[in-house]
């Protein structure tokens, strides 16, 4: 900190005050190069284009690179990798990355008041992400699909975790919104899992029909809850000499954060001025220029589901049970304010800490030049944070079919309107006697490739 | 803005940066004998542990005196009653989640460790229901039951009873404290003549949304 040292002479304040000008400038275009300007959707957009193309093995490199670069990145692209590992064949390795995150997610959920404080004087990315509510439900769901995809030996205690986290995101809703806990609408697709779970035990149907009423009363309109529900209360989990395949689908491109430069709202400059009173004697000015911060893009998409043929027989479509699109945003809009106001406050703070510096020292021209090029750097070096969890599909939808025990020809295609809008994919499955067979398969679009993944192959 | 003040403000924040900290998380073993939790949502430990030890008490107890069906074994003693637990069913107002299994095995080893019946392994009780695709409330049909005993028989598991437990639950309000009555039901039906004995275990719970709920709403001085 450079001292008004009233023994110095003029000229030598004059110097210090150009070096440190020079120093802050030096400082934030340090910052940019490093950080700065960049954002994490830009940091994925190869990789993320190389997994829609299906180079899944190039996805992984690039984004195993990318987790060594940038430490603020690495949860949420370990995330991706552990998509990327589930889908080709990895779900062992896609396990142990998605438990990682998670015991990293549950730790990062308590506040961190330094990183706070820096994200004052820098931009909201140094702050640690633990992840929005949707995506801490949907990677307890990615664990229970892992485990399946092996022995399933740890799938319902990975359901048990995900009522575990229902239960405790409403809490946090209830004292956070100070609306009822019974108000937070959670994951239809957590309880329905559950549900699947319990009735592939052939005795506890009386926990089938508990959580298929929960995710039947978040989807009324879904018809194939409506048979799930018939079936656990009066039939059973499948005819003797049957077995039962769950085709998980994961259907579109799934919601992303991009940076975008907008004017902020009376609501956020009125948190903005909260924020900035607690912290020291500033106030808003009457205007502020356009702040960074993260906006929802959801890509388009031209199929809406898959259609399930098995030994040539059509089946049906693929019925949505989580849909990620509607949850990104609203989880997003709910938080928007929030966001914006830690930008506004940010920048008061940051002028004003180049104000308060400027007026420590003497008023040269040179001087002041310098100073207001460190702030403008320093501002520059301001981005928004774009982290989430970039690979996930639009919509996960779930079909049920029982079939005779016995090998049987899976064909899955891409639907629009009920309409094959793309090449069909097939796999063989092996039902077994009275147990559950998973596939899981992926159709971003009509023309990306396609992936299949089956529980007993 | 003045320069000191500016100063301050740094020094508060960065202060503010320093004290606070994100936390770990520690585990500890609790000794045999020490108090459990006491659940502040739903039932637990405190509540599931005194119903199994006393609707399995009050069974065995029952079951000890009368011996008005028991079979003398080869060997001129008393043979064990062979027992066959279908399961638990969860009719109460909560999700039991994980205790649904931990009370299923409290239960079965207890009546194991009796030596008053021979209960059959939940392992066979399950590939029979498996094999049978029979529902557990309709094993009670008659072809069911006959069809059922069969197949376990088969297996080397003669079955002469069926025991049923049944979690259930009774709420009462009043304005933000909730009083609820948890129940745990043992139903024996014996197979071969279709009688049945059933008893059951209480403990009542009242959960509030303030320390002041428990003295306000329970005082012994009250009404």
């Amino acid at each position: 900190m450079i001292r008004c040292d009233p023994s110095r002479t003029p000229a030598a304040q004059h110097r210090a005050a150009i070096l440190l000008a020079i120093g802050y400038l030096l400082a934030g275009l340090v910052s940019v190069s490093q950080s700065g300007c960049s954002t994490h959707a830009k940091r994925i957009a190869q990789p993320r284009n190389l997994f829609y193309d299906g180079q899944l093995q190039a996805c992984r490199e690039s984004l195993e690179k990318l987790s060594k670069t940038n430490r603020h990145d690495r949860d949420v692209v370990n995330l991706d990798l552990a998509v990327v590992d589930l889908l080709s064949g990895q779900a062992k390795q896609a396990e142990t990355r998605l438990k990682d995150v998670r015991d990293r997610f549950d730790h990062l959920e308590q506040d961190s008041f330094a990183e706070k404080t820096v994200s004052m004087w820098t931009d909201d990315q140094v702050r640690s992400y633990s992840g929005e509510d949707y995506e801490k439900i949907l990677l307890r769901v990615f664990l229970s699909l892992s485990n399946l995809m092996q022995d399933g030996m740890d799938a319902e205690s990975y359901t048990l975790q995900i009522q575990d986290k229902h239960e405790q995101l409403a809490e946090q809703f209830e004292s956070s919104s100070g609306k009822k806990k019974d108000e937070y609408t959670p994951l239809p697709l957590g309880f329905y899992m559950r549900g699947m779970l319990r009735e592939a035990t052939h005795h506890d149907y009386d926990d089938a029909l508990r959580n298929y009423a929960i995710a039947s009363n978040l989807l009324p309109n879904s018809e194939p809850l409506q048979w799930d529900l018939a079936r656990v209360q009066s039939g059973v989990h499948s005819q003797p000499g049957h077995g039962v395949v769950y085709v998980f689908a994961m259907v579109g491109r799934g919601p992303y954060k991009v940076e975008v430069a907008e004017q902020p709202t009376s609501a956020a400059l009125l948190i903005a001025d909260q924020i900035i009173s607690a912290v020291g004697p500033y106030k808003l000015p009457p205007t502020i220029a356009p702040i960074k911060i993260p906006d929802i893009v959801v890509p388009p998409t031209d199929v809406d589901s898959v259609g399930v043929q098995i030994n040539a027989q059509r089946i049906g479509p693929t019925s949505s049970l989580a849909n990620i699109e509607q949850l990104a945003i609203s989880t997003f809009q709910a938080n928007r304010n929030s966001i914006m106001a830690r930008a506004v406050a940010r920048r008061v703070i940051k002028k004003a800490t180049i104000v308060a510096a400027k007026g420590s020292m003497d008023k040269g021209g040179l001087t002041a030049i310098g100073m207001d090029l460190a702030g403008i750097a320093w501002e520059a070096s301001e981005a928004a944070d774009t982290r989430c969890w970039g690979l996930l599909p639009r919509d996960i939808q779930v079909l049920r079919v029982e079939v005779p025990t016995g090998d049987h020809q899976l064909q899955l295609s891409p639907l629009s309107a009920s309409r094959p809008v793309g090449p069909s994919q097939q796999t063989s499955v092996r039902v077994v006697d009275g147990q559950n067979t998973y596939v899981i398969c992926w159709f971003p679009d009509a023309r990306s490739v396609s992936q299949i993944m089956c529980s007993n192959r | 803005m003045h320069r000191r003040e500016w100063l301050t403000c740094f020094s508060m924040l960065t202060a503010a940066g320093f004290a606070g900290c994100r936390g770990y998380q520690y585990g500890h073993v609790i000794k045999p004998g020490a108090e459990n939790l006491v659940g502040s949502h739903e039932a637990g430990a405190e509540v599931f542990d005194p119903l199994v030890d006393e609707a399995v008490a009050k069974f065995l107890a029952r079951q000890q005196v009368s011996s008005e069906d028991c079979k003398i074994g080869p060997d001129g003693f008393p043979a064990k009653k062979t027992i066959c637990f279908i399961g638990i069913e969860n009719k109460s107002a909560e999700d039991i989640g994980d205790y649904k299994d931990k009370l299923y095995n409290q239960i079965d080893s207890k009546i194991l460790e009796s030596q008053s019946f021979t209960p059959i392994s939940r392992r066979m009780v399950d590939a029979a229901l498996h094999e049978t695709r029979m529902r557990p409330d309709a094993l009670m049909l008659p072809d069911n039951m006959q069809l059922f005993t069969a197949v376990l028989q088969r297996s080397g598991a003669p079955v002469d009873y069926f025991l049923y437990a049944t979690l259930t639950s009774g709420t009462t309000k009043r304005n933000s404290s909730t009083q609820r009555d948890y129940e745990l039901t043992l139903e024996l039906t014996n197979v071969h003549t279709g009688a049945y004995d059933k008893l059951s275990s209480e403990v009542r719970k009242g959960y509030h949304k303030s320390a002041m709920g428990k003295i306000w709403n329970y005082n012994p001085l009250k009404r």
